[in-house]
């Protein structure tokens, strides 16, 4: 009853397009991550599916239901903004029964259901406090209280976290994901955290420029990129891509990467799905190298970064850039150079031109 | 805070002499209505800051006490100006803003009304007194010549623009998201208006009341224009304080000025928390 169907869902605004033909199924109870960098219609898909927005374009069904001239107040949706979005003139109390009270649930069964919000989100003290005040993070709490108090079906969250400070960002990452355990509502999260997007969600749906790239669940996402931007976007850093082309040598296909040099030959399923010549672009995390190589990428070292837990080493020339992670005990110098190795399993190639992945024959 | 002492010297003084120069006129103006004829008349020989003899005859005056230093009695009192100017500027200011808001509110988050904005202000850009004249006529046209009513109107229409201006700019300033969050809970615009948006507005509503209730008060040349005789305005009344015999009745007119006053000071008192506190919409990320 809950699931959302988005078909082929467009929207423009004048002459400008902010999403371009989105398919995507969420299932009853499922919690998915939109997730994009800004510009990439991830809040437009958001307020199409609250009722805010009129689709251009497709059509979105909650179930079976179509939505189109539902207005947005009969669609059971919860929404909670960036911003809060507090009524600022109200208490804390008032906050949380206004949704209630504006649908005439009665006035003792409001004030159990107030109570118990406030509870669940530790907002009990402050429940008769001007709501003016408030901390930033008291105030995003009691958005959230204020939208899941209405028991929605469908429960929309802005990047709601964007705002507060890192740690209490961890606390409510386990929070919302406690609260969607409690309720089992269908949860759609829009992000530029890929943090909050591959720890909260069930499945992530990356987008960019208006269009859904890659629909899958975080670690599938995260180990198989469908594409050149996904595999940049996701992992911080991201992933290294180098542009290339494939030449065949006596040892095998290998990719010409230009000034990092030439790449240990290809696995035998590579082999099959690229051809001599073809332009592609070569791809590994940076957490999947090792510096113990004799044949591959040979590079200088530009910078050792440590950052405690591990050392990002940078690697580059004039015309590649790429990093390494490593344990934080590497023993590495500016300026030297050293030679990396990479497992063949680890190892992402894309096709140049269209910057999609190429699947490896079997 | 560890600035040297003659500096700190320099600074009061500077600001006090600017102070001092801005408030010489109110304060003359409210030693003078409690002065005897005998000091503020040109055959007082010195004039003093403080009244040698404090009274209150100029106020009685006012009020249709006739006085033997004078002379003169007035035709009619204080009363009914202060009453016509109470009358007019509180309801032209409530036109002004009741218009003036549903418009702004409207064209803020509907873009509806094309060009209203702008033909508001066409209003204004003419000098006053091309747009008075036409006014009277019509306003002699509809019965609305001296009638604290036909002039509440007129104040309504004059200061609307100002209200709608200073609204927009408030209503635009306020997220949607508010009111998106409200309408997503199942609650209809109008409610969402009276209960969220209104409440939100009310130092934004309380700062722009007071400017154009300020504007309505003082006005001279409308009502000028448009009263004659029972129903002319502080203001006007003021004017025509004035004798053969003695020529402006200074006295007089600084006790008017006094009372004047005090409207616009109880008023910007009442408001002032509203005016101190600013706007703080929906405790928002800035």
């Amino acid at each position: 009853m809950t699931a959302i169907h988005l078909e082929n869902l467009s929207k423009s605004f004048g002459a400008f397009t902010a999403l371009k033909g989105m398919n995507l199924d969420i299932a009853d109870g499922e919690f998915v991550a939109l997730l994009g960098p800004s510009g990439c219609g991830k809040s437009t898909t958001m307020n199409m599916i609250s009722g805010l927005l009129e689709p251009s374009e497709g059509s979105i069904r909650f179930g079976e239901r179509d939505m189109r001239g539902v207005p947005m107040g009969r669609r059971g949706v919860g929404f909670v903004f960036q911003n809060y979005a507090i009524f600022t003139h109200m208490s804390v109390y008032d906050n949380l029964a206004y949704g209630l009270k504006a649908t005439g649930v009665a006035k003792a069964e409001r004030d159990r259901r107030v109570k118990d919000m406030a509870e669940f989100l530790h907002l009990t003290p402050m429940l008769n406090k001007p709501s003016a005040g408030l901390s930033v993070n008291i105030l995003q709490r009691l958005a959230i209280g204020r939208s899941a108090i209405m028991e929605p079906a469908i429960f929309l969250l802005d990047e709601p976290l964007s705002n507060v400070d890192a740690a209490f960002r961890a606390v409510m990452r386990t929070e919302l994901k406690h609260l969607q355990r409690q309720f089992r509502q269908t949860m759609v999260y829009v992000t530029h955290d890929q943090l909050e997007a591959m720890t909260m969600a069930d499945r992530i749906a990356v987008m960019d420029h208006g269009k859904l790239l890659q629909v899958g669940t975080p670690i599938d996402v995260y180990n198989n990129p469908s594409n050149v931007f996904v595999a940049g976007f996701l992992g911080s850093p991201g992933m290294n891509l180098l542009k290339g082309m494939i030449v065949r040598t006596d040892l095998g296909m290998r990719a010409d990467l230009g000034d990092a040099g030439l790449s240990a030959p290809l696995s035998s399923a590579q082999e099959k799905s690229v051809s001599d010549g073809q332009a592609i672009v070569y791809g590994f995390r940076p957490e999947h190298c090792q510096l113990t190589g004799d044949d591959g990428i040979r590079l200088p070292v530009t910078f050792v970064e440590r950052i405690g837990a591990r050392t990002i080493l940078h690697l580059g020339n004039k015309g590649a850039s790429i990093k390494g992670v490593f344990d934080n005990d590497v023993v590495a110098r500016s300026g030297e150079i050293v030679t990396l190795s990479i497992d063949h399993a680890n190892i992402r190639l894309f096709d140049a031109g269209s910057g999609d992945a190429i699947v490896e024959a079997r | 805070m560890n600035r040297s002492l003659p500096f700190e010297i320099f600074r009061y003084a500077a600001i006090l002499s600017l102070v001092a120069l801005s408030l010489v006129p109110t304060l003359w103006m409210a030693s003078m209505a409690f002065k005897p004829i005998a000091e503020w008349s040109a055959t007082g020989a010195d004039l003093t800051w403080w009244p040698k003899s404090p009274t209150l005859d100029n106020f009685r005056f006012l009020f249709g006490e006739s006085s033997s230093e004078l002379i003169v009695a007035l035709d009619r009192t204080a009363g009914q100006p202060i009453l016509s100017s109470l009358l007019s500027a509180v309801f032209g200011t409530l036109i002004a803003m009741i218009s003036g808001t549903s418009a702004a509110y409207g064209l803020s988050r509907f873009g509806s009304g094309g060009n209203l904005p702008l033909a508001l202000i066409q209003l204004r850009i003419f000098p006053p007194m091309a747009v008075m004249i036409p006014v009277m006529i019509m306003w002699a046209f509809l019965g609305l010549i001296d009638t604290w009513y036909g002039l509440a109107l007129v104040y309504g229409i004059v200061t609307m623009p100002f209200a709608f201006w200073l609204m927009k700019t408030f209503f635009d300033d306020m997220p949607r998201e508010i009111e998106d969050a409200a309408l997503v809970e199942g609650c209809s615009r109008l409610r969402v208006f009276w209960k969220i948006t209104l409440p939100m507005m009310r130092p934004a509503l309380a700062s722009s009341a007071l400017f154009v209730f300020i504007l309505n008060w003082s006005d001279y040349l409308i009502a000028l224009l448009l009263t004659t005789r029972d129903w002319v305005t502080i203001p006007v009344y003021m004017a025509s304080l004035s004798s053969s015999m003695t020529g402006q009745l200074y006295g007089a007119k600084a006790a008017l000025g006094l009372i004047a006053a005090i409207p616009p000071v109880i008023l910007g008192i009442a408001i002032q928390k509203h005016l101190v506190r600013g706007l703080t919409f929906g405790a928002l990320k800035q």
